[in-house]
């Protein structure tokens, strides 16, 4: 896993939530991310094309954390239900939402990087990130 | 008001098109972009886009069924023109796969115009647009759902000022198709395998309102995208190409044999046997050039010409004053011959052209241009010589005694000069007699000469006057004196 990227979904997971956050409002700002992504490449890749690559992506995942097992099922041309997804990342521990979700952000991004390549792969995900800058919540800085 | 309306003509930024279409494509077309499934239609139509694109005139691209937009990413990224920060900025993808899905049409069209509302784009294309017409399901009424899809579609990116393509697999140019109909431009592509070679063609069917060049042409894709071989009809000549003037054949005495030398600006065809020293003479030729300051160039099928002989040339060759043109393509053509001695001969300013030989020449090329080899080599001397080069190509000759001919492929009428090298029987010696046969224009002398070849190159001697039927190839002896025979 590409320790940069990981940490960089570290701090755009912790932009969106506070320090002692619980897991609903951990697992609410990765649905929040991942449906920023979603917004971004549906238009060029197409519903079923995100689909696909994330259904991978959460298989490759569930391999480190196999409680996400249980989202792998669906039909090949239906789209990951998020609410289901945002459900199943509630009810584990803040640690483990936290840590099982930058490795969802990373495999994906390592997925599509292999893919379409670096660049693109930057090019096309800028206008998520840049959703995600928008929405940091207004929170006094850390001391 | 009288005054028409002026049709901007776009340069697409694929070398050669612009030619082919006559000038650019008119601003605001409608296009088709049509072909058989990996001829290079979508590697086209990206290459355009890319060229063309920038953030004032916007391109939306919207991929439909068919080929997943992940792949096309991932492939069209392999070529040079491919720019990733274009994308989100000045080039837009959009698929429709959905839409397409569902099989309507009019939600196809919806779409369209709904993206093309949102971004205003000068440049739209839809690919592929047959699986737009595969996935409808109209129950019979599949055509004129088209053609009335085809007219609201083309209306509605001409008054968005769109200059748009649509990119299909077509199999078959005879097909009463709408889209054809509607169609401003009709760019068809192939490919056709002839023998071993394969070898990729294009044809611009139809552009309105401008002279485009008909019949097939010849291209390429490599890393840079596509590459077209138009042929070189009206060639600038050269800056500073001099005229009226003579170039020294670089040969004692063959100079004067041909009135002073082979005018600027002419072709010559050199005729010989097989080691009649042809290679001698065209080096002797470009050696004079470059002993004079010119600058040459080469195209060398026969002889690997980096392993030129001649240490002069070999000099020349890495001095850079004698440019190289060679390709082992298998799908090689004249024109694109044409266009690398073309372009070598800008670039370096030359003065001087050696084809060596027009018979490795024809072996060189691919299967499919050999049947129109006469044709495009005239194409390919008048280029040259409307450049005001002067060229000489040499031509392998069969030695028959019972016909006198200088070339295989008729080519002797189209060179302004001829020389002719032959083989004849002297004392049961082979000896060589050369003959200036046509220098245009030009007193040139009638001599057949003896020529031998040593260490200097070739060395013109004396008429070989106590001989006659030399071109019989077995000649008898005159008795001193006597009369010539008759007949």
């Amino acid at each position: 896993m590409n320790s940069q990227e990981s940490s960089r979904f570290t701090a755009a997971l912790t932009q969106r939530v506070a320090e002692d956050a619980n897991s609903r409002q951990i697992a609410d700002a990765i649905g929040a991310m991942w449906a920023d992504i979603d917004v971004a490449l549906q238009p060029v890749l197409g519903r079923r094309g995100v689909a696909a690559l994330f259904k991978r992506t959460l298989h490759l995942t569930a391999t480190r954390h196999p409680w996400l097992a249980a989202l792998k099922a669906g039909g090949a041309d239906s789209a990951v239900d998020l609410v289901e997804l945002t459900e199943l990342f509630a009810q584990q521990s803040p640690a483990a939402v936290a840590e099982a979700g930058c490795a969802l952000f990373t495999l994906f991004r390592d997925l599509l990087t292999t893919l379409i390549g670096d660049r693109l792969s930057e090019r096309l995900l800028q206008a998520a990130w840049s959703t995600s800058s928008r929405a940091a919540p207004a929170q006094d800085p850390t001391p | 008001m009288t005054s028409k309306v002026t049709i901007n003509r776009l340069s697409t930024g694929v070398p050669g098109l612009d030619d082919l279409l006559g000038g650019g494509l008119p601003e605001f077309s409608f296009n088709l972009i049509a072909g058989q499934p990996g001829c290079g239609k979508t590697t086209l139509a990206h290459q355009i886009m890319f060229a063309l694109a920038t953030e004032e005139r916007p391109a939306l691209y919207f991929t439909v069924l068919g080929e997943p937009p992940l792949k096309m990413l991932r492939y069209q990224q392999q070529f040079s023109f491919f720019d990733p920060a274009a994308i989100n900025r000045s080039v837009r993808f959009i698929n429709l796969c959905e839409e397409a899905m569902a099989g309507d049409l009019e939600h196809v069209l919806a779409r369209i115009a709904q993206e093309v509302a949102a971004h205003e784009p000068s440049l739209v294309f839809v690919d592929s647009f047959r699986s737009v017409v595969l996935a409808t399901d109209a129950g019979g009424q599949a055509h004129n759902q088209l053609q009335r899809f085809m007219q609201q579609l083309g209306m509605l990116m001409t008054s968005w000022q769109a200059t748009t393509f649509l990119i299909g697999e077509y199999f078959t140019d005879t097909d009463a198709n709408p889209v054809f109909t509607v169609a401003d431009g009709l760019i068809w592509m192939r490919q056709s395998v002839q023998r071993n070679a394969m070898v990729r063609k294009m044809e611009i069917m139809k552009m309105r309102g401008q002279p485009s060049l008909p019949g097939l042409h010849s291209f390429r894709i490599s890393g840079n995208g596509l590459q077209i071989f138009v042929p070189a009809l009206e060639t600038p000549t050269l800056p500073g190409a001099p005229t009226g003037s003579r170039a020294s054949m670089g040969v004692p005495g063959l100079d004067e044999m041909m009135d002073g030398g082979l005018p600027r600006g002419y072709s010559l065809l050199l005729a010989g046997p097989s080691g009649s020293g042809k290679s001698i003479l065209a080096a002797a030729f470009l050696n004079a050039g470059l002993l004079n300051g010119e600058t040459a160039v080469i195209a060398a099928f026969e002889r690997r010409p980096r392993r030129v002989r001649d240490q002069t040339l070999a000099k020349a060759i890495e001095d850079g004053r004698l440019g190289v043109v060679e390709s082992h393509a298998p799908d090689l053509s004249i024109d694109e011959v044409t266009q690398l001695l073309s372009a070598e001969i800008r670039r370096l300013d030359a003065r001087r052209v050696v084809i060596d030989s027009l018979s490795g020449f024809e072996l060189a090329l691919g299967p499919s241009f050999k049947d129109d080899f006469r044709e495009s080599l005239l194409r390919l001397v008048t280029s040259l010589t409307a450049m005001g080069v002067t060229v000489l190509m040499t031509s392998e000759l069969e030695d028959r005694y019972t016909d006198l001919r200088f070339s295989p492929y008729g080519t002797a009428f189209m060179t302004d000069a001829i020389i002719v090298q032959r083989y004849i029987e002297v004392d049961s010696r082979l000896r060589r007699v050369l003959a200036v046969v046509k220098v245009r224009d030009s007193a040139h002398s009638d001599q057949l000469r003896e020529y031998s070849i040593d260490d200097d190159g070739i060395r013109i001697g004396a008429m070989l006057a106590a001989h006659e039927g030399l071109l019989g190839g077995r000649p008898t002896t005159r008795p001193p004196g006597g009369p010539a025979r008759e007949g």
